[in-house]
């Protein structure tokens, strides 16, 4: 598995790289639409997988990241690479407040808290609150990327806006993986108490992972808002939100296991137009399937490496 | 100011009706092996959750050299160079041997939020620093050869030493240990005589708990025995030995405690 690892990412990235100039614009949009959908659920495996809590609302930082582009942009004129760092830190600061009160709660109540928060973002967006959310109808006509006074208005520049996003979430997943707060994030998700108990600050690194997965989620909005030139409520509806949790639950807390959870729900019933219809009625069936069968997901985490020079002879290693 | 020392006064600790631990009062002293005896149900690993702020008792104080810890939350009181273990074993269970006693190195890091985004020369450092600590853990706790393992596919008593090994990691000034030889076998249980006394050799104060009534008489300075969340006796190994009191209430409760 290791050594395939090994050769496989190189693979994914070359292909990955190449792959918008061997696509029509049709399959150039569903591979965009893989990536930005990929950086989301990768930001929910942070809080749902690394930290294993019970979050059912990462459609609402997802939302907030691409309202804060499409209304920065739209109403005040900004450049959509300006926007950035406001669609991260808006989303971020978001996922820090709302999480400061309830990380405490057991798994079910923050279930269903979460989803009440991303109901009411819902609701927000389609009323119009302070006038610039654009109500049910959204906000649409954005402008299109550009950089240093380039036009990038080609999907191509899009998909490797996207493919650029993707890169920079994988190298701070990476990066979090082997420092202290990726530990930390591991061993309250094994087990609370004992982790309280080897001095480690729970309530501190459930919210830093809020705030990093709605972080990276606003990022991914950013590109949404860019893609569709337009962003609108029903695209944050908790129903998306439900989609990403299933996706880190049956891919399994690792990054082939989100990407291929993504694939099967977004690409595949590209492909397979007759599959649309089908997809949740299969994804179901995989959810049950998987749950039963492994629990711990299709593809199932890895725990951050060990370095090598602890590794003797004669491991029982795994 | 007292050094290194812990000084329980009157400490209660009440589940509804049940007084658990009743007006308990005892003092550690720095470089003792000190052991908590008593028949199960004793309230013994409650004293222990009070202590380590797992629980807040009701009344009394906790003093942990001179500064009152009652109250405290448990990273808190680890923070402060107290750390433990648990009678039934709290362990990272899929995550590796390496990966479990680097947890006890959390505190000692110097690595800040951020650098769970953005890596700097420093964070390098800081975690080969780490690393290299763990594996002085697994040398000294013989654990190397299971460094990559899950620690969940382990036996029982190598898990046991992982766990004192995590909490080892943290460089504790004050080690407690709940049990540490139940469900060990008569040799591993010497080895963990053994390790015990290397470890109070490192300067470490040891407080421990246990059932097994030969370990405790082979292993501790002084003891103190409760019974019903009540201190019944307290005393050097010999004393505690000849104790009626004692005898009386370990007599009486010997059909029920092999656990
Ligand atoms: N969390 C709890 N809630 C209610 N009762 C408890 C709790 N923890 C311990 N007790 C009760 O307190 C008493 C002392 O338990 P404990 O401290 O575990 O005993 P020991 O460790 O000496 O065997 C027992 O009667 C036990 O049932
Ligand atoms: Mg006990």
């Amino acid at each position: 598995m290791k050594e395939l690892q090994k050769f496989a990412y190189p693979v994914f990235f070359v292909v990955m790289a190449v792959l918008p100039h061997m696509l029509d614009d049709r399959w150039q949009a569903v591979a965009i639409t893989f990536l930005i959908f990929s950086v989301v659920a990768l930001s929910q495996d942070i809080i749902l997988g690394k930290s294993g809590m019970f979050n059912m609302g990462q459609a609402l930082f997802f939302g907030m990241g691409a309202y804060t582009t499409a209304i920065l942009s739209n109403e005040y004129g900004w450049s959509i690479i300006a926007t950035i760092p406001l669609a991260i830190i808006i989303p971020a600061l978001f996922g820090i407040l709302l999480a400061g009160p309830i990380v405490h709660l057991r798994g079910d109540y923050l279930l269903v808290v979460t989803i009440g928060f991303n109901i009411v973002f819902v609701q927000v967006l389609q009323n119009n609150l302070g006038g610039v959310t654009g109500g049910p109808n959204g906000i649409f006509g954005l402008d299109s990327l550009s950089f240093l006074g380039y036009d990038l208005m080609s999907q191509i520049s899009v998909y490797y806006f996207a493919f650029i996003v993707l890169l920079l979430t994988l190298w701070v997943m990476h990066n979090l993986a082997g420092s202290k707060p990726g530990r930390a994030m591991h061993y309250l998700r094994e087990d609370q108490l004992a982790a309280e108990s080897i001095g480690i600050n729970t309530r501190v690194y459930k919210i830093f992972a809020f705030g990093l997965g709605a972080g990276i989620a606003g990022l991914a909005g950013t590109v949404f808002a860019v893609q569709y030139s337009a962003v609108s409520p029903e695209a944050f509806e908790f129903i998306q939100s439900v989609l990403f949790f299933s996706i880190v639950l049956v891919g399994g807390s690792s990054v082939p296991g989100v990407l291929l959870g993504v694939f099967v729900m977004f690409v595949l019933p590209e492909i397979f137009r007759e599959f649309a219809t089908w997809r949740y009625f299969i994804f179901g069936f995989a959810m049950i399937a998987a749950m039963i069968m492994r629990p711990r997901g299709i593809w199932p985490a890895t725990f951050g490496k060990i370095p090598k020079f602890l590794i003797k002879e004669n491991n029982h290693g795994a | 100011m007292a050094h290194n020392e812990l000084i329980l006064t009157d400490v209660t600790k009440r589940f509804g009706g049940l007084t658990a631990v009743d007006a308990l009062s005892f003092k550690v002293e720095s470089g003792q092996i000190y052991g908590i005896i008593g028949p199960n149900g004793a309230g013994k690993t409650t004293v222990f959750n009070c202590i380590t702020g797992i629980y807040k008792s009701e009344e009394g104080s906790v003093l942990w050299r001179g500064e009152e810890i009652r109250g405290m939350t448990p990273y808190q009181i680890v923070d402060r160079g107290i750390v433990r273990t648990f009678q039934t074993i709290r362990l990272f269970g899929q995550m590796s041997v390496a990966e479990n006693i680097m947890s006890g190195r959390h505190i000692k890091s110097a690595q800040k939020w951020w650098h769970g985004i953005i890596p700097t020369p420093g964070k390098k450092r800081d975690e080969l620093e780490n690393w290299k600590n763990v594996e002085e853990q697994l040398d000294f706790f013989k654990l190397s050869e299971f460094a990559a393992t899950p620690v969940g596919s382990l036996p029982y008593g190598i898990q046991r030493r992982v766990e004192i090994a995590r909490a080892m990691a943290v460089e504790p000034t004050l080690l407690i240990l709940d049990e540490p030889a139940a469900g060990l076998n008569d040799k591993e249980t010497l080895e963990l005589l053994e390790t015990i006394f290397k470890i109070r050799d490192k300067g470490v104060t040891v407080l421990l708990i246990e059932h097994d009534m030969d370990m405790v008489m082979e292993v501790t300075d002084y003891l103190t025995v409760i019974n019903f969340g009540k201190k019944i006796a307290e005393g050097t190994p010999e004393e505690i030995q000849k104790n009626p009191a004692v005898i009386e209430a370990y007599l009486g409760s010997e059909d029920d405690d092999d656990e």
